[in-house]
């Protein structure tokens, strides 16, 4: 994978702005983690007991733009990239199959989507998927979505600097 | 002693700004304490994940000079004795385990997060650091995602180094 220009997000502005931008951010994050490294290091379980690897946050971060972006807020059916009957977990655990060019190109053009579809709605809508209290709206899922990706980062953080030393934000 | 877990809340689904910004930081809060709740002194001090330096304890001490950072010196231009402190060691927080007791450590993490909920209640999003450069204003929201990103962050170092030390897993 390769290294994707990262922008840092404006110190003042409003609101739309800073959460457009700290998503983007740790989008571009992800792959600064995952960038340089080889088949083999990607599919790593580097931190056991932890069965998490960086390829696997990727894929699981694709699913999770689908999710919230077209399943929930669209109120979409949607075709998962990974998606698997008997394994909830299909994205983490079968790295088989594709490569990390394609899962690269699959993250990539699902944020694209995703950002699409968060442009061209107010923060304050409702989704569409359910109708009751525990509705989110917009904005909830745009902080979810920059504090999930920075967990997961800081999954990255430590998977990386175990596979060859790397660290930094 | 050890760290009680705390109370911790799910953030509202919806509503304002300002009211899911708090509640996610509060969210975050509570889950470094959760993670490093029920450990030993000597487990918490643990750099469990080698090459990584860090612990949970170092991770806590961390967290309190930022927060006395960010909301108390920069935003609120507060006089500030940072908890952890040292001439020659700009890491003391994470380097120097030995200088507090756990019971210290929390109490002054605790301290210092109840600050800064006072200053975040009574200010506007929109609202300039105090002590920024004027070259570079910085504005509420700005600090406010922020401590958010770098406590999800930080927690998922925390996962990582409590799955080392005892297997414990989740949010």
């Amino acid at each position: 994978m390769q290294e994707p220009d990262r922008h840092e997000p404006p110190h003042a502005g409003s609101e739309r702005e800073l959460l457009e931008t700290f998503l983007d951010y740790y989008r571009g994050t992800l792959l600064v983690k995952c960038a340089g490294l080889n088949e083999e290091q990607l599919r790593a379980r580097a931190c056991e007991p932890s069965t998490l690897t960086l390829l696997g946050l990727v894929r699981h971060m694709t699913n999770v733009e689908q999710n919230w972006f077209q399943r929930i807020f669209l109120g979409l059916e949607v075709d998962f990239v990974y998606h698997g009957q008997r394994d909830r977990d299909r994205e983490f655990n079968d790295l088989e199959g594709a490569t990390s060019d394609q899962v690269e190109r699959d993250f990539l053009a699902v944020c694209e989507q995703s950002r699409a579809i968060g442009e061209a709605h107010d923060l304050d809508e409702f989704e569409r998927r359910s109708n009751d209290e525990w509705r989110v709206n917009l904005r909830w899922i745009y902080v979810h979505l920059i504090e999930e990706y920075a967990r997961h980062c800081g999954h990255a953080d430590l998977l990386r600097e175990s596979i060859d030393g790397a660290t930094g934000d | 002693m050890v760290i009680v877990a705390p109370p911790r809340t799910e953030p509202a689904f919806n509503g304002p700004e300002k009211t899911q910004l708090e509640a996610w930081l509060d969210y975050h809060r509570a889950t470094l304490l959760l993670k490093c709740s029920g450990l030993s002194f000597e487990q918490l001090a643990t750099a469990a994940v080698p090459p990584s330096t860090l612990t949970l304890l170092g991770l806590l001490r961390h967290m309190t000079i930022v927060e006395q950072y960010w909301f108390h010196k920069i935003f609120a231009d507060q006089e500030v004795v940072p908890a952890y402190d040292a001439p020659d060691d700009p890491d003391v927080e994470f380097n120097d385990l030995q200088s507090a007791t756990i019971e210290e450590v929390e109490r002054d993490f605790l301290d210092a997060c109840e600050r800064s909920r006072v200053i975040v209640s009574n200010a506007d999003l929109s609202s300039l650091a105090r002590a920024a450069q004027p070259s570079t204003p910085i504005d509420l929201r700005w600090i406010c995602v922020h401590m958010i990103e770098e406590y999800a962050r930080h927690n998922g170092h925390a996962d990582l180094l409590r799955e080392r030390i005892d297997g414990a897993t989740g949010d």
